[in-house]
């Protein structure tokens, strides 16, 4: 299956130049926007591996709810000219500049080592083979199983889920009871 | 037929692409934003191994996880607002009156 | 790769669809036109070759001819890229929604294909996925255009579509219940026959309350009249495309309408049986979903020229306050009914 790894190439492609660009690019509307575009690459991934259910998730919770709420937070606080940057030189006693390019590169070995150990290592998928299953997973099946054997993981996080819209409208809305308008 | 190795491959290098971000940009909400690049190279291995183990579990583990990252979106940008209305700024090195 | 009858049959589907959803938007503006000025007890354009049917032709060769402009202090990639989004959704959606049987047409083909252009298993999801991207299309718009106005409505828009979504996703969700599936093909079929010999199996029959609520939301997602906030006119001159002009106006425009006919197709298809209708044998359903179609097109129009426009408070009090428990009440009493009498 050639076109196969045409596609996977292609997704992984533009995962990786997307993220890259996310994290490298000062602007944060566009990193939101390129965010998005490595979701839908990861989507893609997703219908590879027989998970279009969780792909289509993916888009609808991601794409469309997630990302919606950072780039309202970026036009509210309309912070797109990077002012916030200015005092990069504030440097904390806790980690200043010098300390965190040594986290990052230290990230990046660990990256390298990674790909040069599962490149090494042909076992991993092969020790797995056959166990793949010729149909995706049908949503009942998907289903059947969140309700049953995740059940009491499911209801957690409903109650992770209301902890959360209280708590982020106690955080952001306070200021908003005497006045309707944002005042900055 | 891209193997198990490739997904797990791409999860890493994207995985510490987060962990770069998270540390080398001084923007909270490009921090954030972090967060879900490395919460979504987790999702991949995940479904990379549900998918050659023949199983599930690794889909609906993703499902816990979207849950879990829309909570943290939502009360990480409330915290960015509410810090962004007293100090003006979203440099995180401007948050050290946070300390107790 | 041999290029077998199947496949030439499936790309002219496509061919087809994307023809009819780009003539789809020229007929709506005529349609609009004409019926408001019924409405109004005027004549509309008339002038444009017979009964002035040449209108939208005239139209749309004017927006060509005028000059693209585009102000100073915009942002240059996203200005040019927010209509492209909004089109690119609005053409997307459709991928997924049957349009009638499955047909050989007459023979010509060796198995039967159906009429549309991907059936995937979760069509519905897949609808709903791309309608939640189209708001990026004008909160882009809205922001790159660096003007208050714009900013505005497109504040506006998105808020009222996340709002709406809720209540969207909820009324599918009470169909999908009925139908088990998430195929919108299963879930027309579903739909095929007749209660008693008269009254037809449609799902509008069963679930009024999520009709309504589906199609309520719908007109606030696709920002119609009564709730066009993002555009009301009194109020924010233009809306997220205040600063538009030309062809990338044209976009915005021609996205509005084609967001217009996904969801009347789509209720279409989960609410009124889809092809499936009397008196036509069944390769020629699609008359019945042309039909169908065109009478919610109409009730769009209708309702934009009999209604005023609600205060925006009141949309997001009606979105959160009445629309959403109502939608979760209907859900939760479907799924007792699916319980107690099967599916």
């Amino acid at each position: 299956m050639a076109h196969n790894l045409v596609f996977f190439y292609g997704f992984a492609a533009l995962a990786v130049v997307s993220t890259l660009l996310v994290i490298a690019q000062p602007n944060p509307i566009y990193s939101v926007l390129l965010l998005i575009l490595s979701f839908v690459a990861l989507a893609g991934l997703y219908v590879m591996l027989d998970a279009p259910f969780v792909a289509v998730t993916q888009i609808i919770v991601y794409a469309g709810a997630i990302m919606v709420l950072f780039l309202f937070v970026v036009m509210l606080l309309n912070v797109s000219h990077e002012h916030a940057v200015a005092d990069n030189q504030a440097a904390s006693d806790g980690g200043g500049p010098t300390v965190r390019w040594f986290g990052a590169i230290l990230a990046g070995v660990m990256a390298v080592e990674l790909v040069w150990a599962l490149n090494r290592s042909r076992s991993v998928g092969a020790a797995l083979a056959g166990a793949e299953r010729e149909t995706a997973w049908s949503v009942e099946e998907i289903g059947r199983i969140l309700f049953t054997r995740y059940g009491f993981a499911f209801e957690a996080t409903s109650v992770l889920i209301l902890v959360a819209m209280v708590g982020s409208i106690a955080l952001a809305g306070r200021h908003l009871s005497g006045k309707k308008a944002w005042r900055r | 037929m891209a193997a198990l190795n490739h997904y797990l491959i791409l999860s890493g290098v994207l995985f510490t692409m987060g962990v770069a971000g998270v540390l080398l940009r001084r923007n909270v909400i490009t921090m954030l934003l972090s967060i879900e690049v490395m919460l979504n190279a987790v999702n991949l291995s995940f479904i990379a191994f549900g998918h050659f183990l023949g199983s599930a579990d690794g889909q609906i583990i993703v499902f816990f996880v979207v849950t879990v990252a829309a909570a943290e979106a939502a009360v990480g940008l409330a915290l960015v607002i509410a810090l962004f209305r007293h100090l003006e700024t979203l440099n995180p090195d401007a948050f050290r009156q946070l300390r107790g | 790769m041999s290029v077998s009858p199947t496949l030439i049959a499936q790309l002219a589907i496509l061919g087809f669809v994307f023809f009819m959803l780009l003539n789809s938007a020229a007929i709506m503006v005529y349609v609009e036109r004409k019926v408001a000025a019924k409405i109004q007890q005027r004549m509309g354009p008339t002038l444009v070759g017979p009964y002035g049917m040449l209108q939208p032709l005239a139209d749309i060769i004017k927006l060509m001819m005028k000059e693209d402009l585009r102000p100073k202090a915009a942002d240059a990639i996203l200005f040019t890229l927010a209509p492209i989004i909004a089109a690119t959704t609005a053409f997307t959606a459709f991928a997924v929604v049957p349009f009638g049987a499955a047909t050989t047409f007459w023979g010509l083909l060796p198995e039967p294909i159906s009429l549309q252009i991907a059936d995937i298993n979760v069509a519905v999801l897949f609808v709903f996925a791309i309608t939640s991207m189209g708001v990026y299309g004008i909160v882009l718009a809205g922001w790159s255009s660096n003007s208050k106005y714009s900013l505005l409505g497109a504040l506006r828009s998105s808020a009222q579509m996340i709002s709406y979504e809720l209540s969207y996703g909820l009324a599918l969700a009470s169909v999908l219940l009925l139908a088990g599936s998430l195929s919108l093909r299963d879930i027309v079929n579903a739909q095929s026959g007749a209660w008693l010999g008269v009254i037809p199996r449609w799902f509008i029959f069963l679930q009024p309350v999520s009709f309504f609520i589906f199609m309520t939301a719908g007109i606030a997602e696709t920002n119609r009249a009564p709730f066009d906030f993002p555009e009301a006119e009194q109020e924010l001159v233009a809306g997220y495309h205040t600063e538009y002009s030309s062809m990338s106006f044209a976009m915005f425009f021609m996205a509005e309408y084609i967001n217009m006919v996904t969801v009347s197709a789509v209720a279409t298809d989960l609410f009124l049986g889809g092809w499936h209708g009397p008196f036509l044998p069944e390769s020629f359903g699609w008359i019945w979903f042309l039909l169908k179609v065109s009478a919610i097109l109409f009730f769009y129009v209708w309702m934009r020229w009999t209604l005023p426009r609600y205060r925006y408070d009141q949309l997001m009090q009606f979105g959160w306050k009445a629309l959403l428990p109502l939608s979760v009440v209907n859900l939760l009493v479907t799924a007792a009914g699916v319980l107690y009498f099967g599916a």
